[in-house]
């Protein structure tokens, strides 16, 4: 009971601290790349406290409500994690979170936010269904859905599933709101709908949809880190070279269109998940 | 003590909304030759959004005229307080040579209150970058509650 | 009492119905329903402490219970042999023929002897079928006392239907709990074509050109599941020599052969009855009926007979080809429906698509015949029969407020119908999300098919379509820029009274499913299937998974009640108009266009026609399931 305590309260904690520190990281990264120097490490919490402070202005009262509810769902899900618990709950317990804002854009009449939702309702068609069967690898290796598994494994995950992974960096891009899967809102200033799902969001409840992110954002990585569970080392090299690829992607690609979005991650990522599923289920 | 870090978190993250009155762009350049790497104002925290629903400081260019009175005022409204007016170039603070045309109202602060007026013709990126700074100084007076209208 | 019990639930609903169409006057009406949902729902409830129990129905002087039902059964056939000639189809004299042709054969000629048999079995599988029928279908029987009364004046009717409308949704009733607590497969059977002939006569009810189209196709497509199931008895028989349900699930004869073609044909015949691809059309052309026959036919009650009907003969079909078949079947189902529904636009038509593929993934976990895979069916079962339901009557009555189905004209609902709008939005996410009972049950789907790759790619697509148009639904309804205050429309009595006991009940079922585990689906399970899971604490958990039921409600409840504080206290905000690029004026959604003119700004939702158009797919998807469906029979020899 206590260290279930413990683990909750952690897994409260690491959402925002983590998560704030790695997108500081990933915009000194992308600004190195750019030939810029960036903002401060520290800047996503001086973003996110400013917000807070903020007069509070909305469209529709459901926007408050839709905002809490994602970021109660990102969190959740993150404390779940670090419970060690199921990974297909976990799953649809972040859907929860990415419905609601979704939900909370559509109560908007704005153009810009209906239209962001819809794209984002297209970017979780393309990503969930691809989740789910990396954590159907993940089962048919281990034998259980339980992250409590994975951590007993004894061989690092990768060996065995290293087509999923790549599925698993799919995901990855379009949950973390990478190009060329930007589509629906996007970090900085990249406008092309404003600013997408979260037009019509400003304030604190602004400020509740990003650390919300971050919670997704730490779930995420956490859940790359699965791929390398047996050793610490091998753990953070996995996440840190995944994470600078994502960043070196959304660096060279373009943002590219939903029908293109859909038909190109079903297929690769089906494709690829089907073959590692079959090895792992012939084996 | 809270409210001592959100002061400082406000000068540390602006973020700015940059609207064209309906200026020759020559100021509008400059100020996105700011966002370049070489001057890189994301070094400050600062972010060109284009919403106003998201941004702190609104920097306007260009003349008001009939036309465009009105999108100012939507425009200023719609920012969440506390928020900063930057008025750039000399058509934003007085109307510039176009002063006497018929369509002209005069500066931007005939139709909203103005913090910082940065003059040029164009005004460099240098002196857009002090005057945004400068605006950034009225962050430490100003409180949340304070309801700036426009006029 | 058990006896007294039964015979209330099966006899008394045909006298009630009786009454109803005797007795003409609205007040009459009013109670005779308002009685027999009360008494219906008692009896259902008096039944739990007493399952199991089995019922051997004591001969009548002269005429044995086979003897009435062979009456009653010829008696039907004609009717439906009358109703073909009459509507000049000639398909449905052509299988209605068939039918008393192979009915006689089979009951003269065929049948040696009268031994006694146990006429009525209840497990608490069909004990959990009559609640459902009993509770969720009194419900909503009291609500169409309300939406009938709309309906009528909105058509302006000068000769009430309502008798003969409530004469058939009542008889309805009794005729599902009969078939539910059947043994005798004759008397399913009978039961079986009763509700076919039911559902003809709903459909049909508005007698307009189209709605007795689809009426008479209905019927057809019905019938020919009746077709299958008489030549599958015949079959049967043949093996095993016995008709008695429980007694065919325990026979040892291998699944082989003219047997397993039976079942096969039994399985035929449940995708008939549920409107599984190709025969979807019936279930699509049905929304033309009133609201409450979609939600009591169409969703909760006949529909769930095929999948009833198979979850029965699961043990018996188990390790088969033809079970392997039925998961890929069932899968595919859940997909392709799924697609179906994302690009339409009619909300009716959402709600049957999303019906039918809900009826696909609980065919799937049938054919997928683990313990976990078959709970999750029963859990399925349980929660889409109540929240669909909810979700039909609140589109019902959105329907007889704004006179259109369509999803683009309740954009904004919020603002004219504050509670429907809620309520609706509370039944599409109790359908989506966890918590709640359907996600539980599609997690347990998914955990049992992870093992069979068609099925688990196949249902893994298929959910997130279903979030997709859901989400874009839920969405809609809350479009209405102006946050004013709260201020519920009015409403029947009848309907309010229906909607809050359908969401209300659907929450509570879905907190207490560990408890509802152990104390029915456990034992629902029967001997042929081992509890899948352990329950401490509120989670259900076994060895590959795990489900925190109880704590993920609380901490759900906390969450939304920080939530509901947050909009209190963003009532004190300044409220602002969507950004649109500074041309706003102050009415929601128009902008200063040229010329200085107001313009209203319009944004539809993302259909995807070209993609998930009906018209572009609808072809293509029976003919894969016009192809599996022809291995699953064929591959039964």
């Amino acid at each position: 009971m206590m260290s279930n305590t413990v683990l909750v309260i952690s897994g409260l904690v690491a959402g925002p601290l983590l998560g704030g520190l790695i997108n500081g990281l990933d915009r000194i990264i992308t600004a190195r790349l750019q030939s810029r120097i960036g903002p401060p490490v520290l800047q996503p919490f001086y973003d996110v406290i400013k917000l807070l402070g903020k007069e509070k202005m909305v469209v529709n009262v459901w926007q408050a409500f839709c905002a809490y509810c994602y970021i109660a769902a990102a969190s959740i899900s993150l404390v779940m994690f670090f419970l060690r618990s199921d990974l297909l709950l976990i799953l649809f317990i972040q859907a929860v979170g990415a419905v609601f804002l979704v939900i909370g854009a559509l109560s908007s009449t704005s153009p810009f936010s209906q239209v962001g939702a819809h794209r984002e309702l297209l970017q979780i068609l393309s990503y969930e269904p691809l989740l789910v069967l990396v954590t159907v690898g993940v089962y048919l290796e281990t034998g259980s859905f339980k992250i409590a598994t994975v951590y007993a494994w004894s061989e690092p995950l990768l060996l065995k599933l290293p087509f999923l992974y790549l599925v698993l960096g799919y995901a990855l891009t379009i949950k973390l709101r990478k190009s060329p899967f930007d589509l629906s809102t996007s970090h900085h200033a990249h406008q092309e709908l404003v600013k997408g799902l979260l037009t019509d969001y400003s304030g604190p409840f602004l400020a509740l949809t990003e650390i919300g992110h971050w919670f997704e954002i730490v779930l995420l990585l956490g859940f790359c880190s699965l791929f390398w569970a047996t050793n610490w080392v091998g753990m953070m090299i996995l996440v840190a070279v995944t994470y600078f690829l994502e960043i070196l992607i959304d660096n060279v690609s373009a943002r590219m269109n939903w029908r293109w979005m859909l038909g190109y991650v079903w297929a690769m990522g089906l494709s690829l998940s089907l073959v590692n599923l079959i090895w792992l289920y012939a084996g | 003590m809270f409210k001592k870090f959100i002061q400082k978190s406000r000068i540390k993250s602006p973020w700015l909304l940059h609207y064209d009155c309906s200026s020759c762009n020559g100021c509008d350049i400059e100020v996105l030759a700011c966002l370049t790497p070489v001057y890189d104002i994301e070094r400050f925290g600062i972010i060109n959004v284009g919403n106003p629903f998201h941004a702190d400081i609104l920097l306007v260019t260009g003349t008001v005229n009939l036309r465009n009175r009105k999108v100012l005022v939507n425009l200023f409204d719609q920012m969440p307080n506390p928020k900063v007016v930057v008025a750039i170039g000399s058509c934003a603070l007085s109307g510039g040579i176009f002063r006497e045309t018929y369509n002209v109202l005069g500066g931007v602060d005939k139709v909203i209150p103005v913090d910082v007026y940065v003059p040029g013709c164009p005004a460099k990126p240098e002196a857009i970058i002090d005057g945004v700074v400068m605006g950034l100084d009225k962050f430490k007076g100003k409180n949340a509650e304070e309801k700036s209208h426009a006029g | 009492m058990v006896k007294e019990i039964t015979a209330i639930l099966i006899v008394f609903p045909f006298l009630a119905a009786l009454c109803c169409y005797v007795f003409r006057s609205s007040t009459m009406r009013f109670f005779i329903v308002l009685t027999t949902g009360v008494v219906l729902a008692a009896s259902a409830i008096f039944l739990i402490p007493m399952t199991p129990f089995s019922i051997a129905v004591p001969a009548l002087p002269g005429l044995g219970i086979h003897g009435i039902i062979r009456i009653l059964d010829f008696l039907l056939l004609f009717i439906i042999l009358y109703f073909g000639f009459k509507h000049h189809s000639l398909v449905i004299i052509g299988i209605a023929a068939f039918q008393i042709v192979l009915l006689a054969y089979f009951e003269f000629f065929l049948i040696r002897g009268e031994a006694a048999v146990t006429t009525i079995y209840g497990d608490y599988l069909s004990l959990i079928m009559v609640l459902i029928i009993s509770i969720v279908g009194s419900i909503i029987c009291f609500q169409a006392l309300a939406y009938m009364k709309n309906h009528e004046a909105h058509l302006q009717l000068t000769k009430t239907g309502q008798p003969r409308f409530f004469f058939v949704m009542i008889l309805f009733l009794g005729a599902m709990n009969g078939l539910v607590l059947s043994n005798d497969m004759l008397i399913f059977y009978f039961f079986f074509e009763v509700t076919t002939l039911c559902s003809f006569l709903l459909i049909g009810h508005d007698k307009t050109e189209t709605a007795i189209k689809n009426a008479v196709r209905a019927l057809w497509m019905n019938s020919l599941g009746g077709a299958a199931f008489i030549v599958a008895l015949v079959g049967i028989y043949h093996e095993i020599g016995t008709l008695e349900l429980q007694r065919i699930l325990i026979s040892s004869t291998p699944a082989a052969g003219v047997y397993l073609l039976s079942l096969a044909l039994l399985c035929f015949a449940a995708f008939t009855k549920s409107a599984q691809f190709p025969f979807q059309s019936w279930l699509l052309g049905a929304m033309v009926a009133p609201t409450p026959v979609s939600a009591l036919l169409h969703s909760s009650t006949m529909v769930k007979v095929g999948v009833y009907l198979v979850l029965r003969l699961a043990p018996a079909m188990s390790n088969t080809f033809l079970s392997q078949c039925l998961a890929c079947f069932g899968a595919f189902t859940f997909l392709s429906a799924a697609a179906l529904a994302v690009g339409q636009s009619n909300g009716k038509k959402v709600l049957a698509y999303s019906t039918i593929s809900n009826l696909g993934l609980i065919f799937a976990c049938a054919g997928l015949n683990t313990s976990e895979s078959i709970l999750a069916a029963i859990l399925l079962i349980i929660f889409h029969a109540v929240i669909k339901a909810l979700l039909f009557l609140c589109v019902g009555t959105i329907e007889q407020h704004i006179v259109s189905r369509d999803i683009e004209d309740m954009r904004g609902l919020y603002a004219t119908m504050p509670l429907t709008a809620l309520i609706s939005v509370m039944g599409v996410i109790m359908m989506i999300m966890p918590p709640f009972g359907v996600l539980l049950s599609k997690w347990m789907a998914m955990e049992a098919a992870a093992r069979n790759l068609y099925a688990i790619v196949m249902i893994a697509l298929g959910s997130a379509l279903t979030v997709m148009y859901w989400a874009r639904w839920a969405g809609t309804l809350m479009s209405d820029p102006f946050a004013g205050r709260f201020k519920p429309e009015s409403q029947p009595i009848l309907t309010w009274g229906a909607l809050g006991s359908l969401c209300a009940g659907a929450g509570i079922l879905s907190i207490a499913a560990p408890w509802l585990y152990r104390g029915m689906l456990i034992p629902a399970l029967g001997k042929a299937y081992l509890p899948p899971f352990t329950v401490h604490n509120g989670i259900l958990e076994n060895v590959s998974g795990a489900f925190a039921v109880f704590p993920l409600s609380l901490v759900a409840a906390v969450g939304f009640i920080v939530a509901v504080w947050a909009v209190k206290r963003a009532a004190g905000a300044r409220i602002v108009m969507p950004y649109l690029s500074g041309v706003q004026t102050t009415e929601s959604a128009v902008f200063t266009g040229p010329m200085n003119r107001p313009v209203k700004a319009e944004a539809k939702n993302y259909y995807l026609s070209s993609i998930f158009g009906e018209n572009r797919l609808t072809v293509w998807i029976n003919l894969v399931a016009g192809v599996l469906l022809t291995l699953m029979v064929g591959g039964a020899l």
